[in-house]
């Protein structure tokens, strides 16, 4: 792993159990390779997409990074705060603690707690979350909570401007705002973590054009200003060729080809394999 | 009562409203907490202070032994997890008589002694001393709930995936929350030991910790209202049956009846409880 990479997946292998109907009528199980053997290097401080066809197994590739899932065989290593650290059987929060974040393909994001407690629940800092220890320690953990409400303000006033929904709703339950917003700010939250790498699953899915331009505009934001590294998953081409630097492209359980995203999306086998032209 | 009622709802609530973990094993830890209390009363003789630490102490480390290993399972196991540590309990308390006198129960329980000769006994000064005990475990559970813990645990209830995701330890928050939940519940068992200064096994059965998360359902859960709400209306409906003149035993099934209807009742039209803010799923 070389300097420049943040992310190798190496030689990933991951099988699941389906139940089918065999020949003769009666139910089976079949164990079955989802992902035969994926090799894929995320660059620092670049936009990474993967494309593929439905249910080829992206998001199952980010559940596995995310310490959701366990690989078969072949192992993850990831440079955590300038440390290589081997992501193998590490639980899913310890994972994100090392500095990897999530934005899931649904939503996501705490329905029942309001857009401002979403934020603040997301913060790098834990104190207070052990039972008592704001009781206990009530001086510290309300200039930290305070630093925390600020940290939030600030994020909304950077990326949406001042006077945003954001701001005025943030006392609102998270459920009460729209699909495109409830996105946001599944993004907006990833910045009060400490992450070094963010992995987004369909951004842009389900959201209306306009929404569409400015997650364009948060994901260059956040590469250049706060030098995040960025991992998504698109079927938005248009998207990808805007916002990607690399792209590779998963078919039949390996990352069948990489390249710009240029070269993926207008090569003709992932044109005729994928895009159905 | 009441006030006994009030904790035990108002502990159940941090774990069936904040965590959305039902637990079916609330009257085994009020029992472990009454016996406890026994034990430091009757054979360790300490007084009001010792009591209460020994007694919050042993009921949420004894409360571990379901949590830990249930809580690191997924889903569901969990209540059948502590419906099984109910049943136990209750069979210990029932069988080992040469401890806990079985079903002959414990009699002449002492009453509290605050230090030096100052004993509470009597109706007021009790009423005055569980009313403290009360109103500290509302505060108490009032500032968890707007803490960062309860935000916590709100995300957990809310979403375990996303808990996790934000680096959130959902196993370790809600062992947590049930080992808390039980230390409280724990002095409702001390309180209920020295006020009817007599107790058996019968206190602390399945139908007793259906009864107390009857009350948390019906009262709501979420907020600190709920389960204030939920625990003066089973206190308050059997007097009020009283009242009304029905004989004991028609009011003891027009109760269970009432219960079971109110809940029904409320699930399809307002889920989350009289006074409460989380609508259970
Ligand atoms: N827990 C599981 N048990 C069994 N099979 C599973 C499981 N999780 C995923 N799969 C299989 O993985 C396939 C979907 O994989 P995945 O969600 O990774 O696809 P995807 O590439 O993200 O698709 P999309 O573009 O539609 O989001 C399903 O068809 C299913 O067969
Ligand atoms: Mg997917």
């Amino acid at each position: 792993m070389n300097n420049d990479t943040i992310l190798n997946i190496d030689s990933i292998r991951k099988s699941f159990v389906r139940n089918i109907v065999n020949v003769r009528g009666k139910d089976e199980d079949e164990r079955f390779f989802l992902l035969e053997d994926i090799d894929l290097l995320v660059s620092k401080g670049k936009v990474t997409a993967l494309i593929g066809g439905n249910g080829t197994g992206k998001t199952t590739l980010f559940n596995i990074i995310s310490g959701f899932f366990n690989a078969d065989e072949g192992k993850i290593s990831f440079m955590s705060y300038g440390k290589h650290v081997e992501l193998t059987g590490i639980n899913a929060y310890k994972i994100a603690r090392l500095g990897i974040g999530r934005m899931f393909q649904d939503n996501h994001i705490f329905q029942n707690m309001s857009v401002l407690e979403n934020m603040l629940i997301a913060d790098d800092k834990f104190f207070g979350e052990r039972p008592f220890e704001s009781i206990l320690f009530y001086k510290i953990n309300n200039t930290i909570e305070k630093q925390r409400k600020e940290k939030a303000e600030k994020i909304f006033a950077e990326l949406f401007g001042d006077n945003n929904p954001f701001l005025k709703m943030k006392n609102e339950k998270a459920k009460n705002l729209s699909y495109g917003q409830q996105r946001l700010l599944g993004l907006a939250r990833l910045l009060m973590g400490d992450y070094k790498l963010l992995l987004l699953d369909e951004p842009t899915s389900g959201v209306n054009p306009l929404v569409v331009e400015k997650i364009k505009e948060l994901i260059k934001y956040f590469v250049e200003q706060k030098e995040l590294t960025i991992f998504l998953i698109e079927h938005n081409m248009n998207f990808v060729l805007d916002v990607a630097d690399f792209c590779h492209f998963m078919s039949k359980g390996i990352i069948a080809m990489g390249g710009t995203p240029e070269d993926i999306i207008g090569n003709p086998e992932v044109r005729k394999a994928y895009l159905g032209i | 009562m009441i006030n006994i009622y009030i904790i035990l709802t108002t502990s159940t609530n941090l774990l069936v409203g904040m965590t959305n973990l039902l637990s079916l094993g609330q009257a085994a830890l009020y029992g472990i907490g009454a016996y406890l209390a026994v034990l430091a009363l009757m054979a360790l003789h300490l007084s009001l202070l010792p009591t209460l630490i020994f007694v919050i102490l042993g009921t949420s480390l004894l409360s571990l032994l379901v949590a830990y290993p249930s809580l690191r399972l997924r889903g569901d196991y969990f209540v059948l997890a502590t419906l099984g540590f109910q049943l136990i309990v209750f069979t210990i308390l029932y069988n080992w008589v040469s401890v806990t006198k079985g079903p002959y129960g414990i009699p002449g329980i002492p009453s509290l002694v605050l230090f030096g000769d100052i004993i509470i006994s009597g109706i007021i000064p009790y009423l005055i001393l569980s009313s403290i005990f009360a109103i500290g475990v509302i505060i108490i559970f009032y500032k968890l709930i707007h803490s960062p813990f309860g935000r916590a645990l709100k995300a957990v209830r809310d979403d375990e995936l996303s808990a996790q995701a934000i680096g959130r330890n959902v196993t370790a928050l809600k062992i947590w929350a049930f080992v808390v939940s039980s230390g409280f519940i724990g002095i409702s068992g001390l309180l209920y030991a020295s006020y009817v200064s007599y107790i058996d096994p019968t206190s602390f059965n399945l139908d007793e910790a259906i009864f107390i998360l009857s009350a948390v359902i019906i009262g709501g859960t979420g907020n600190i209202k709920g389960p204030i709400v939920g625990a003066v209306f089973v206190v308050v409906l059997p007097e009020l049956l009283r009242f009304v003149g029905l004989p004991d035993s028609v009011a003891a099934n027009l109760r269970q009846i009432i219960y079971g209807l109110m809940i029904i009742i409320l699930m399809r039209l307002r889920p989350q409880g009289l006074a409460g803010e989380y609508a259970l799923k």
